[in-house]
């Protein structure tokens, strides 16, 4: 017993180096370093105590960034997960050609992040772009929208490129659910005469809720890290319209060479994410202990 | 059996002699940026080689980095302690580099080399220049922003090409040539360097000025205010999504014959000579009876305070910018003025022209916190841009500059 206990620890222990390295010693040193005025004017940290969290509370661009933070992360969650759930239900019925649609239903997914941010912002272009003359032309609007220009258009559009870059993650975890339920309660419900919604009510949803929690807490932690879609298509502008944390902690570490206070922001976010990352544990605990009792 | 050992003895004798050079060579980490797909690298290589057949105890590794990677790229190897021997830096960074003490002083070097502003662009040299010291020796330069204009849209409105010089003259060009889905001027707003130094010219070339002699912000004085109202009546002429554009979004505009009028430095002729557009250009623009003053841009060469061979790369820097050399590894401007005058008779239309605005150019702030001020001023363009009052927005921004310490 004890030779397992060495043997799991000695399999466990390249994995806990390397998370150590490259994973809890930088996180420790953001920790350290947001109580120490660092810049690349002055390298050596000196102990500041607090003032760099006052410095940047006070600052009105925490409020904006935390409150894009709340609306980018709840936005692009809700929609992916919808998205995701009602692309699913489609690709699980028997559908003509289905290989082919699954792949191209994941392109999006597949894409590198830059990729995609580039091909939004061509799509998105006020004089040139695809979106602007689709909507033209339907009638549904009568001049070209600065849809990434626009202080209230920014954030929704932005919105909008990352969901359909993410929805085929959401759609590829719920796909795997949904042909795990089990096809003899759904034929039960047929037989008792449940419509198709009443089924997916009754049956299919209670069947995988526990994948739809994993899920929208996983992606939840996705998204608030999310950093390439925006960078690319707004630099977190106009102005701080589409500013969340990590376009914040990049443009004041390496824009203004303000290590400290990116540091002060990064603590934030990992307080941000350590709250999601401990619902997460919560939710396959719970996940767990069910499976168990069944 | 005597070839074999005619042969042997050559082969040991020339390995003597080389053996002292050998022992001796330094190597030298040189790091660029390539800002266009000019092909520079292959003419740097050349150069390199020249240099290290002139000088075979120097060995140069060159390491380019794109341009969009390079500043995160020069600053993690300076925070890791493993920064290059020498390194263009962006004129804008000089200031930052030199307080961090990352950069040698080469005020001394440069005085004994003969190397002194007479011989480069002066803004270009001034960009290097802190607190009195020398931190680094111009490599190329250009100039924001030329005026280029689309000739068969002026000639359609009937616009002289000749008017665009002038604050009037190009507010009457723009609106005339804003119609049929074709727009006048090509501004831009969107967070980047373009937006300030185009920003800068027009506040320069109206008698402003971004900080004054104590290093205090100067945005608020009427002609800096004067200039951002100015440039918020031209934006009625210009393109939707100004908060979000670029430069190279107009350039695509301009391209395809929907703008007029677009801004660019020098370096923007050789993509319109290769179009089938029919072109010219202005230098600036400036209030009637004053001269267009552009911003300049462009990268010096520094010698990082880690080397350990600063003087085999004082040599390295001087042969990069004499005057034989200099026009053949640039891919904007050269620094050194004589080079530039082959370099421009050569490769640009109206070189003359061009030489005026290089030697009219003002260069931005040298602060050690340029990046924070800039910052502040691309917020103030933004702020006129989405119709904010001009005086009101170079408060803020005065207010966030005169707050960094």
């Amino acid at each position: 017993m004890r030779q397992d206990r060495r043997l799991y620890w000695l399999l466990l222990a390249p994995a806990l180096l390397l998370m150590a390295v490259m994973l809890y010693y930088p996180m420790v040193g953001t920790v350290y370093e947001s109580f120490h005025e660092t810049s690349f004017l002055n390298p050596d940290p000196k102990f500041a105590g607090l003032a760099l969290y006052r410095r940047v509370l006070a600052d009105g661009t925490f409020a904006e960034v935390l409150v894009n933070s709340i609306v980018w992360t709840l936005g692009v969650v809700l929609l992916q997960n919808v998205f995701g759930f009602l692309a699913a239900l489609l690709l699980n019925q028997n559908l003509p050609m289905q290989g082919a649609l699954r792949a191209i239903v994941l392109l999006p997914f597949i894409l590198p992040g830059v990729v995609a941010a580039i091909l939004w912002r061509f799509m998105y272009d006020p004089q040139l772009g695809l979106v602007n003359s689709l909507l033209l032309s339907a009638g549904l609007i009568e001049n070209s929208v600065a849809w990434l220009a626009d202080s209230r258009m920014a954030m929704a559009s932005v919105i909008v490129a990352a969901v359909w870059k993410g929805f085929p993650f959401s759609m590829l975890i719920y796909l795997a659910a949904l042909q795990n339920v089990d096809r003899s309660q759904i034929e039960a419900a047929m037989l008792d005469g449940a419509g198709p919604v009443r089924r997916l009510l009754d049956v299919t949803l209670p069947a995988i809720r526990d994948v739809i929690v994993v899920n929208i807490v996983l992606t939840l932690i996705l998204t608030f890290n999310y950093f390439d879609i925006i960078w690319v298509l707004t630099k977190g502008g106009p102005q701080s319209a589409t500013h969340i944390f990590p376009t914040k902690i990049f443009e004041t570490g390496f824009g203004q060479f303000r290590f400290g206070e990116a540091a002060t922001y990064g603590v934030f976010s990992i307080l941000v994410l350590s709250v999601l990352v401990a619902l997460y544990a919560i939710v396959q605990g719970g996940a767990s202990r069910r499976r168990a009792a069944a | 059996m005597t070839r074999s050992l005619m042969t042997t003895v050559f082969l040991g004798t020339a390995l003597l002699s080389a053996g002292p050079v050998l022992a001796q060579q330094v190597t030298l980490q040189f790091w660029d940026n390539q800002q266009t797909e000019s092909g520079l690298s292959d003419v740097q290589k050349a150069a390199v080689e020249r240099f290290m057949t002139e000088n075979p105890d120097i060995r140069i590794e060159v390491t380019t980095v794109p341009y969009p990677e390079y500043q995160q790229r020069l600053l993690t190897a300076v925070q890791g302690g493993n920064a290059p021997d020498i390194a263009t830096l962006d004129q804008i960074w000089v200031g930052a580099f030199a307080k961090a003490g990352a950069v040698s002083d080469l005020t001394e070097e440069a005085a004994a080399a003969g190397l002194s502003r007479d011989g480069f662009f002066g803004g270009a040299w001034d960009s290097a220049v802190l607190d009195g010291k020398l931190y680094g020796i111009p490599f190329n330069v250009d100039v924001w922003q030329f005026s280029y204009y689309n000739k068969a849209l002026l000639d359609a409105a009937k616009v002289d090409p000749a008017s665009l010089g002038t604050f009037e003259g190009l507010k009457a060009a723009a609106e005339k040539l804003t119609a049929d889905g074709k727009f006048g001027v090509g501004l831009f707003g969107h967070k980047g360097e373009d937006t300030v130094v185009v920003g800068d010219s027009f506040i320069f070339s109206n008698g402003g000025r971004i900080l004054n002699d104590d290093g205090s912000c100067a945005l608020t004085e009427a002609p800096a205010v004067e200039a951002l109202a100015y440039l918020q009546e031209l934006s009625k002429f210009a393109p939707g999504g100004i908060l979000n554009a670029s430069s190279g979004d107009m350039r695509e505009l301009f391209l395809n014959g929907s703008l007029a009028i677009e801004f660019w430095p020098a370096l923007e002729q050789p993509t319109l000579q290769k179009s089938s557009l029919s072109w010219g250009f202005v230098n600036g623009t400036a209030p009637e009876g004053k001269t267009p003053v552009g911003t300049f841009g462009g990268w010096n060469l520094a010698v990082f305070e880690t080397s350990a061979h600063k003087d085999a790369a004082w040599k390295f820097i001087q042969f990069m910018v004499r005057e034989d050399v200099n026009g053949d590894v640039v891919d904007l401007i050269p620094a050194n003025k004589k080079a530039a005058e082959a370099f421009l008779a050569k490769n640009r239309q109206e070189p003359q022209t061009i030489m005026t605005h290089l030697d009219n150019a003002k260069a931005r702030p040298l602060s050690p916190r340029y990046l924070e001020l800039a910052d502040a001023q691309v917020a103030m363009f933004q702020d006129i841009y989405a119709g904010g009052k001009p005086a009101d927005a170079a408060a803020k921004a005065c207010d966030a500059i005169n707050a960094l310490d």
